[in-house]
């Protein structure tokens, strides 16, 4: 009997772990789904027989977002705003991040903790004193409004998930390319840089994912129709056509493929960059 | 090439901690220094003070003739294997080789000419395309050799390249960098903890422990491993070099019956006059008590030594007997309280132990023919050659000569 339990509990636990993850992956995936059918449905259809698949299969909420020259438009200001945010990011935290681990000054300690005090500060408790600080500057309406916010809210995650990993870089290595001819800023470019790849790439993919659904920040300071994000436009669809629920779902859905796309693509990296940096540091 | 000169180079850190006080070597053209010496001898800093890498705080520092105290690494013209080698991951071998000479801005077929010719040279040729983490350790080892090949440089440093390495590969490396030094002629200055290593590898070591007291050097002696072995000015040095190490006991040298004697642990053993002159400090410690050191192949059974007479002879009881084939290590004890000095405790302290381990007796190690080894336990007459005694004085623990 002894022997034949162990199996069983193996059995058992294997079940346990599958119903979980399946449980999980429903909750995910039941909207998603439901949206993504949705869109190829009218409204009619939605409301009479929202399970199942579409039929006929609608295809013209796609085609006539597809088709929209104010769709395209939110893409390319999201695009711009996703992209200017991380390439900001990048070199700035990197460069920030290098200094905090590999040289000793004083007051390091209390730069980086005044750093990592920024993980802590949300954005919506900031949203009065920035909305008044960007109108004095001027950068209201102006698609650097949201990325340069954006940078200073992203630098305390990208610096604490960096410092780690530049730390673990052994000394040695340091030493090896300084006689081989580096200066500090070749040994960041030459060395650094290519060895934290996977921590790179997880900061790029969360500053990206990050910004393509920001909401708050771009509708407080993109005034003007022709500057607005997808998520600003997805909401004006909502408002705007509240009862064609087959479009919104449609335009939802074409907003968030991007940011899926580029999830898929760098999962791994995302999760190796964030563990690695965790257990090591 | 170039010769590397430390002028009473000394360093201390911005804490106010004094790593390195007063060393002064002269590395010649073309030489193979080894230093050597227990872990916070001050020995790797010595080689990163050279590479640039540590900060000279006092003396000077010549590579050539020229003083480098202030010039950077880069420009020292020097190049470097490091212990755990420091090979960069992201890169190829070839890339990892090539990388320096690329910073330098050398023209891209001179770098191809170089790299293959080191490549062919360690027999890494294969290798060239994979990355570092494809490589066992030897090979590693050997990419690590070849970075610094290709920079033809003035001078090879080395900090304990071969430590990683297991026991059997450790040697043949050993072996093989020996070779490649004196193929190349490239000065070359070289760290280690193993007193074996730097035996066989330097054409001189240099002996180094950590600053005791106020003034006193790191460097104790510096001289050819045979000369080192033979003549060692202390008893740190003397203990230090040589596997198994050197025995001492407490002792005495008098004249009785107009023979000259060396008296230890009960035993008496008579000396040549001739080994005694050639020390003639050695008339001041008459009738005082001294340290004397006995080198394990000092000894001999009695029976491999047909014309011994009985003046030269001892008894023991051996504790332990080890057979190693071609030699036999007998172990035992003598009935004298151990030699501690503050040369011995370090040295006690680098193999991790401390005076409580000798106990209240004197343990000597003796090295025998194999064919005549004895019992673990048999009572066996060892002859000792006096000839080859050596003098220390108890209080200061130099040699005395």
């Amino acid at each position: 009997m002894a022997v034949a339990t162990i199996p069983v509990r193996r059995v058992l636990s294997r079940t346990v772990l599958y119903v979980v993850a399946l449980a999980v992956l429903a909750l995910i995936l039941v909207p998603l789904v439901y949206a993504v059918l949705g869109g190829f449905r009218t409204t009619g259809q939605i409301a009479e027989r929202p399970v199942g698949l579409p039929d006929p299969w609608i295809f013209t909420n796609y085609l006539g977002t597809l088709r929209s020259p104010a769709f395209w438009r939110q893409v390319w200001n999201s695009t711009f705003i996703a992209l200017a945010t991380t390439l900001l990011i990048l070199p700035l935290s990197s460069l920030a991040a290098f200094a905090l681990a590999r040289y000793r000054f004083r007051g390091r300690e209390a730069i980086y903790t005044f750093f990592t005090i920024g993980l802590l500060y949300p954005v919506v408790a900031a949203t009065l004193p920035l909305w008044l600080t960007l109108r004095d500057l001027d950068l209201l309406g102006n698609p650097w409004g949201v990325i340069l916010p954006q940078v200073a809210f992203g630098l305390p995650l990208s610096i604490v998930i960096l410092r780690p990993f530049f730390r673990n870089i052994p000394d040695d290595l340091e030493d090896a390319a300084i006689i081989d001819g580096c200066g500090p800023l070749r040994f960041y470019w030459h060395v650094m840089l290519p060895l934290s790849r996977p921590a790179l790439s997880t900061i790029s993919v969360l500053t990206i994912v990050g910004s393509w659904n920001a909401f708050l920040l771009p509708l407080l300071v993109l005034t003007r129709q022709d500057q607005w994000t997808l998520p600003l436009g997805v909401n004006n669809i909502s408002t705007q056509y509240g009862t064609d629920t087959a479009l919104v779902l449609a335009y939802t859905v074409l907003s968030i493929v991007p940011a899926l796309i580029l999830y898929a693509i760098a999962e791994r990296h995302i999760v190796s960059g964030v563990t690695s940096g965790a257990v090591k540091g | 090439m170039a010769s590397i000169t430390f002028e009473n180079v000394g360093k201390v850190y911005p804490g106010g901690t004094r790593a390195i006080y007063d060393v002064s070597i002269h590395v010649e053209d073309g030489e193979f220094v080894v230093l050597v010496g227990p872990s916070g001898c001050g020995k790797s800093t010595l080689l990163r003070m050279v590479a640039g890498l540590e900060e000279v705080t006092e003396g000077k520092l010549y590579i050539g003739d020229r003083v480098v105290n202030d010039v950077p690494p880069k420009d020292r013209d020097i190049a470097m294997v490091f212990q755990n080698y420091a090979l960069y991951p992201h890169m190829t071998v070839y890339e990892n080789m090539a990388f320096g000479l690329r910073l330098r801005k050398m023209p891209d077929d001179e770098i191809d000419r170089r790299v293959q010719e080191a490549a062919r040279i360690l027999e890494i040729h294969e290798y060239l395309d994979r990355r570092p983490k494809a490589l066992s350790g030897g090979q590693r080892q050997r990419v690590a050799m070849g970075r610094a090949i290709v920079r033809e440089p003035a001078a090879f440093l080395m900090d304990e390249p071969l430590s990683n390495l297991d026991a059997k590969l450790r040697v043949q490396m050993r072996s093989e960098i020996g070779l490649l030094q004196e193929r190349l002629g490239t000065t070359t200055l070289y760290v280690t903890h193993d007193q074996t290593e730097a035996m066989t590898m330097g054409d001189r070591v240099a002996v180094l422990r950590k600053i005791s007291h106020e003034g006193e050097s790191n460097l104790q002696q510096i001289d050819t491993p045979r000369n080192l072995y033979d003549n060692p000015d202390n008893l740190f040095v003397a203990g230090f070099i040589g596997s198994p190490s050197m025995n001492f006991v407490y002792g005495t040298i008098q004249e009785e019956n107009g023979k000259l004697g060396v008296k230890f642990a009960g035993h008496t053993l008579s000396v040549d006059r001739e080994a005694i002159a050639k020390r003639p400090s050695l008339s001041n410690y008459a009738g005082k008590e001294i340290v004397i050191g006995v080198r394990p192949e000092a000894f001999e059974i009695a029976q491999a030594v047909p014309n011994a007479t009985d003046d030269q002879k001892m008894t023991v009881k051996p504790q332990l007997v080890e057979q190693l084939g071609s030699e036999a290590y007998v172990h035992f004890e003598m009935d004298s309280p151990p030699v501690i000095t503050p040369d011995i405790q370090e040295l006690l302290e680098d193999q991790g132990a401390d005076e409580e381990t000798l106990g209240s007796v004197t343990k000597f190690t003796a090295r025998v023919n194999p064919d005549l080894a004895p019992e673990t336990g048999q009572e066996t007459v060892l002859v000792v050659d006096t000839s080859k005694l050596h003098y220390f004085d108890k209080d200061t623990g130099t040699a005395i000569r």
